[in-house]
């Protein structure tokens, strides 16, 4: 009977060590403990975002997974896709034989992460808000995949440049005010808790459309009460759209950005991803709000 | 009016059907948008290859809760309609024209935007929006007409107008990531099932599966027409509400778990009727078998046809539904 409790406890004690030497249990961003592997070599990132994050961390080759619209580098539309970040596809998913999936919160759906976790495959879920979220982000996935130095380089760098455009903006006193326009029909700008809210700020501009709510929803009427002096429009697909856009603010030149000819067309991808090309999207912001601070810049 | 006549042809009409269903269930097994084909499902069925787990995973805890829970939703929409065209002598009846789905779905949406879990939460806030509408629907039929099919059929349109604007108003509300899960759910989204949401639903339809077959001759007396159903000592009132209830309960839980399906309650019992006669004493089992197979089926499709993610559900059943249901009806027209 003693032999056999032995024999129990050996195996558990064997197990536990097991499970010690080849996984480790992290807290996450949503704070829920996830046992992740120590060297996780089939990661499916369930947003674009993610997939960026690991691929600026040069991890790329234990990427085995990806959503639709991964399109940053080029290389990653080559990547399985397991649906799209809001709708994704759960068979997919676990036909990779994942060891560890990077989530999400703000999109991917909760069920799905259950049913995930349900099956066994750890998910680490992220929620980067700001800028700052979005180097502690990058700081734990380098840690995750074993890359923690690339990812100390790079969020050094990425604060390294955002202090330069701090500095390039201290110059002047005038901050313009921004109209950032997300979505064209209905037109929905962006509240205080976006990060391109935190962007056009640091570029030395005032987001008029600042409040509450994350992504308000305006009338022709309300954006003309606002009277921007910029009015920048993000757009998934580039040319049509914008230019239909385009077009219909044209006819209200009593709008200071129509007037002063001061619209245009960013590439989304650089502002609404939680990812490393923020930083590219802050520049590009810089040099539309302030373009003489900018072309006087180093 | 013997028993026994009846008890052949049930088994005679049920076991081809059970048939098709475990048939279609086994492809909705075998088939699925990562490697299939029927060797793989021999292969996992028998669990000759125990080595796969991903592969056992993806048929055992992915598809099969998944082809469960179609068959359930399949049942009860189908079953569901039977009831209400039996109810209201209507054959365009149907849990969606009367505004009970409408209602369910404008408790399941609340039940979203407040955070809650599928279950209870969501189930119950549907339950609540389907009894609200129900009471609404008899309310405004005014309790003593409720066999005046027009009355019934005219209340349920109007309530279920105004859940479209609800539904419409509480989307315009929603500004985040939830106006996703709320859109796919509308659809009709059954991808997301796993063995508990399953058995959960099994154990809250089967009183309402057995109840309707113990009422089916009652419904046929119904169909006779009021007088030959009080003669033969009916109770009309009593018959009538417990069957709309039941059938309320039944479709809000089902609405809750997988949005909003459509047709199915119009085509499979009209294409049963067609085929099997009048007897409800035999289109009830035969409902609940043909619209399981019918909705394994259309989710099947859902999951195999497109070549990038896939489609709702309730789009396959709509696209399938319509064009049917207007066949039949140009059929039994001539």
């Amino acid at each position: 009977m003693r032999s056999v409790l032995h024999t129990i406890i050996g195996v558990l004690v064997a197990l536990t060590a097991l499970q010690a030497a080849s996984a480790a249990t992290v807290i996450d961003q949503m704070g829920r403990s996830v046992n992740v592997p120590d060297d996780p070599r089939r990661v499916v990132a369930l947003a674009p975002s993610i997939t960026e994050i690991v691929f600026a961390l040069a991890c790329e080759d234990r990427l085995v997974g990806a959503t639709r619209f991964s399109n940053f580098p080029p290389a990653a539309k080559r990547l399985p896709q397991v649906g799209s970040y809001v709708h994704l596809d759960l068979e997919r998913i676990v036909a990779l034989a994942p060891d560890l999936c990077i989530a999400v919160k703000d999109g991917n759906p909760k069920a799905v992460i259950q049913r995930l976790e349900a099956l066994q495959i750890p998910v680490y879920a992220v929620n980067p808000v700001n800028l700052r979220a979005v180097g502690d982000t990058i700081l734990e996935v380098g840690q995750l995949l074993n890359a923690r130095q690339p990812a100390e380089r790079l969020v050094a760098e990425m604060n390294a440049r955002i202090e330069a455009v701090k500095a390039r903006v201290a110059g002047s006193d005038r901050r313009p005010r921004v109209f950032f326009q997300i979505g064209i029909s209905p037109i929905v700008s962006v509240g205080s808790q976006t990060f391109i809210h935190e962007l056009i700020t640091i570029a030395g501009g005032t987001n008029v459309a600042a409040g509450p709510v994350a992504y308000p929803r305006f009338s022709r009427e309300e954006t003309f009460a606002l009277a921007p002096e910029i009015l920048i429009i993000t757009s998934m697909d580039r040319d049509e759209s914008f230019l239909t856009a385009k077009a219909e603010w044209q006819q209200w030149p009593e709008i200071p950005a129509v007037r002063d000819q001061r619209l245009h067309l960013v590439d989304s991808d650089l502002f609404d991803r939680a990812s490393p090309r923020l930083v590219d999207g802050l520049e590009l912001l810089v040099g539309l709000i302030h373009p003489h601070l900018a072309q006087a810049a180093p | 009016m013997s028993p026994r006549p009846v008890l052949r042809r049930l088994a005679l009409v049920s076991l081809p059907l059970l048939l098709a269903l475990l048939t279609t269930i086994f492809l909705g097994l075998g088939f699925g948008v990562t490697g299939s084909g029927l060797r793989a499902i021999w292969e996992a069925l028998l669990a000759l290859d125990v080595s796969n787990v991903v592969q056992q995973t993806i048929v055992w805890r992915i598809r099969l809760p998944r082809v469960l829970l179609a068959a359930e939703v399949g049942a009860t929409l189908s079953l569901g309609g039977l009831i209400f065209q039996a109810l209201l002598r209507n054959p365009l009846a149907e849990p969606y024209i009367l505004g009970i789905s409408g209602g369910s779905a404008v408790g399941a949406i609340s039940g979203i935007l407040l955070g809650l879990p599928r279950f209870p939460g969501v189930s119950a806030t549907a339950f609540a929006g389907s009894m609200a509408t129900l009471a609404l629907v008899l309310m405004l039929s005014s309790g003593r007409h409720i066999l005046k099919k027009d009355t019934l059929l005219l209340a349920g349109v109007m309530v279920n107008a105004f859940c479209s604007a609800m539904i419409l108003f509480l989307i315009s509300l929603t500004q985040d990531s939830r106006l996703h899960n709320i859109i796919f759910w509308l659809m009709g989204d059954l991808s997301l099932s796993d063995m508990g949401q399953v058995q959960l639903l099994a154990l809250l339809l089967a009183p309402c599966f057995i109840l309707a077959f113990l009422l089916s001759h009652a419904m046929n007396l119904l169909l006779m027409g009021k007088e030959t159903a009080m003669v033969l000592g009916v109770n009309i009132k009593a018959v009538t509400l417990t069957l709309l209830v039941a059938t309320s309960f039944m479709i809000s839980a089902t609405v809750a778990q997988c949005g909003l399906l459509g047709f199915v309650g119009l085509v499979i019992p009209h294409l049963l009727r067609l085929m099997l006669g009048p007897d409800h004493r035999i289109l009830v089992p035969a409902c609940i078998l043909g619209g399981a197979t019918y909705m394994v089926g259309c989710d099947l499709l859902a999951r195999i046809v497109p070549r990038q993610g896939e489609l709702p559900v309730g789009v396959i059943t709509a696209m399938i539904g319509a064009p049917v249901f207007i066949f039949l009806l140009r059929r039994s027209g001539k």
